[in-house]
């Protein structure tokens, strides 16, 4: 668990802090998001949970701990630590750069080879062919997948990500997305993350710090709260006019409680139960169809404009239940 | 022909040929060889030596960016100063011998400025994530240095010392006017005696010197790329 108590950052010779008064807990296993537009103070607060910037005020504490209480070099090396740069090391080779910690940390040489091609499988590159390749020979989202894989390699339990996945095009984004929400379904990182992107912060976390201009913390919320019932006019605008439709996203349509079709479906347009309830919509209106079969576990659902209404319980009813399963 | 007169007479006439292998193939191993040798010993005892003063120098400039210009200032003036003049100033200092010690001092001074440039341009080129990167995984600040920062600021570097190996391996010339040796002793022998063949083959080697030089470091900064050596994604 990480916990951010009245953490503040002003740098010397400024009178105005760039993170002012941060508090708030990313429990164990979980995705934290902090978002925010450009000066809000995320990467800053971020960096000092690995004391890359020290804190001026307040303290962060890992696992009840200050984070102060050993030396920044060997805070780091507990720490995963990833960014949308990458800054993979040119001149070593991938298996090289993914060992880059155990190496620090003194493993030995086997253990490190088998973590790297354990690692390359984890983020789908086949160890053989990539091992000994420089990270030249790489393309942008090969390199981020390497960029991944070296920071969880002496399998750390808290990882900060600065836009880990920010430097590649929209689809290898996404798909590197799914495939890292996979892995941490298995691996239950405490993950500091990093975005401006609020549809990333919307998929990835968990909770979702929103800062404003100043290093102040406007809400601090799970996606589907902070979507649902924003509490100030800023966040309101920050998550965007389509924040019901964003809502929507949250929902994969097989996890809707749809009415049972009884026969008479095969005219309807039938929509595929991995689709999110944003898509399937989506889907119906461009159709011109009133109503869909979702298939899912052999048994027919029938999805209707009521039933995603419902789903919604309003524009700004109470939040439902269920969203982050979807992940 | 078989007046020792009129031979003697045909050989002051003639005209000295521009190369006379017979006096070459005689006096190799006496005059050109060790003019060779030493011109190597000069150059490479010069940038050795430069090498270790730059590297420090470049570092810590680097990295305490105010002390840059002071030290640019210093080895630039030291570049710009006449290179026979500078060898004058330095025999006449007291205590300063003529012979090759004068002429080393001349060729290091002359090397700072690249080789601390490089030096420093070469830790710049470093990207900032790089180090980013490095730091954020627990390098500490000696680890940072020589496990990123040197290996990808020595190409750079490497072509430093390329560039100051080759002005230094010409320079190096002039110091035989203070008894420095090295081949500028065939050249100003030869420029005294009227002797082309001299004058030709200290500049020949001297010029075949500085290029071989000039290849074996090219390969050297290839060899210590192996990254670069590869195709781009």
């Amino acid at each position: 668990m990480i916990e951010f108590k009245g953490v503040s950052k002003t740098y010397p010779g400024s009178d105005r802090p760039v993170v002012k008064d941060l508090s708030f807990e990313v429990p164990e296993g979980e995705i934290c998001v902090l978002v925010g537009p450009s000066g809000c103070g995320k990467t800053t607060s971020m960096r000092m949970v690995n004391r890359l910037i020290e804190i001026t005020e307040g303290e962060i504490l890992i696992d009840g701990e200050p984070n102060t209480s050993m030396s920044g070099t060997q805070l780091r090396r507990k720490i995963g630590y990833a960014i949308q740069q990458i800054g993979l090391f040119p001149h070593r080779t991938i298996a090289d750069n993914i060992g880059t910690v155990p190496n620090l940390l003194g493993w030995d040489k086997s253990r490190i080879k088998q973590r790297v091609d354990e690692l390359l499988d984890t983020v789908g590159l086949a160890p053989d062919d990539y091992r000994a390749r420089y990270p030249a020979e790489l393309s942008g989202g090969q390199q981020q997948r390497v960029g991944v894989a070296r920071a969880l390699a002496a399998d750390p339990p808290i990882m900060l990500m600065d836009e880990p996945f920010g430097a590649v095009d929209p689809i290898t984004r996404e798909s590197l997305q799914d495939e890292f929400l996979r892995i941490q379904r298995d691996i239950k990182k405490t993950i500091v993350f990093v975005t401006h992107d609020i549809d990333e912060a919307i998929k990835m976390g968990d909770k979702i710090a929103i800062l404003k201009q100043g290093g102040v913390l406007a809400q601090y919320d799970t996606p589907e709260n902070i979507l649902s019932r924003p509490d100030s006019e800023f966040v309101s605008s920050f998550v965007g006019a389509d924040r019901v439709l964003k809502r929507l996203s949250l929902t994969r349509v097989g996890e809707m409680d749809l009415e049972r079709a009884n026969g008479g479906t095969d005219e309807l347009l039938r929509i595929n139960e991995r689709l999110t309830v944003r898509d399937a919509l989506s889907e119906l209106i461009g159709s011109g169809h009133t109503r869909a079969v979702v298939e899912k576990d052999g048994e027919n659902g029938l999805l209707t404009f009521e039933a995603i209404e419902e789903l919604m319980g309003g524009a700004s009813g109470e939040p439902v239940d269920g969203g982050k399963s979807s992940k | 022909m078989s007046n020792p007169a009129l031979l003697l007479l045909q050989d002051v006439l003639e005209e000295p040929k521009l190369i006379d292998w017979e006096w070459i193939g005689e006096n190799f191993s006496e005059d050109i060889l060790p003019a060779l040798q030493g011109h190597i010993f000069l150059s490479f005892v010069s940038v050795g030596i430069a090498l270790l003063i730059a590297l420090p120098i470049g570092i810590l400039s680097a990295r305490y960016r105010k002390a840059y210009p002071p030290v640019t200032f210093v080895t630039g003036a030291l570049y710009s100063i006449p290179s026979l003049a500078l060898l004058a100033i330095l025999i006449s200092i007291p205590g300063v011998a003529i012979g090759p010690s004068p002429v080393i001092i001349a060729l290091v001074a002359y090397s700072l400025l690249i080789l601390i440039r490089n030096t420093v341009a070469g830790l710049d080129s470093v990207p900032p994530e790089t180090k980013d990167a490095a730091r954020g995984m627990g390098l500490t600040d000696r680890q940072i240095l020589f496990r990123v920062e040197l290996p990808l600021a020595l190409p750079i570097i490497v072509a430093g010392i390329r560039i100051a190996t080759v002005t230094i391996i010409g320079i190096a010339t002039i110091g035989a006017y203070i008894n420095g040796g090295g081949l500028g002793t065939l050249i100003f022998d030869g420029i005294g005696r009227q002797f082309p063949t001299m004058i030709i083959a200290g500049a020949v080697l001297a010029t075949a010197l500085a290029i071989t030089a000039d290849l074996l470091l090219l390969a050297l900064e290839r060899y210590l790329r192996p990254w670069a050596r590869v195709r781009r994604a």
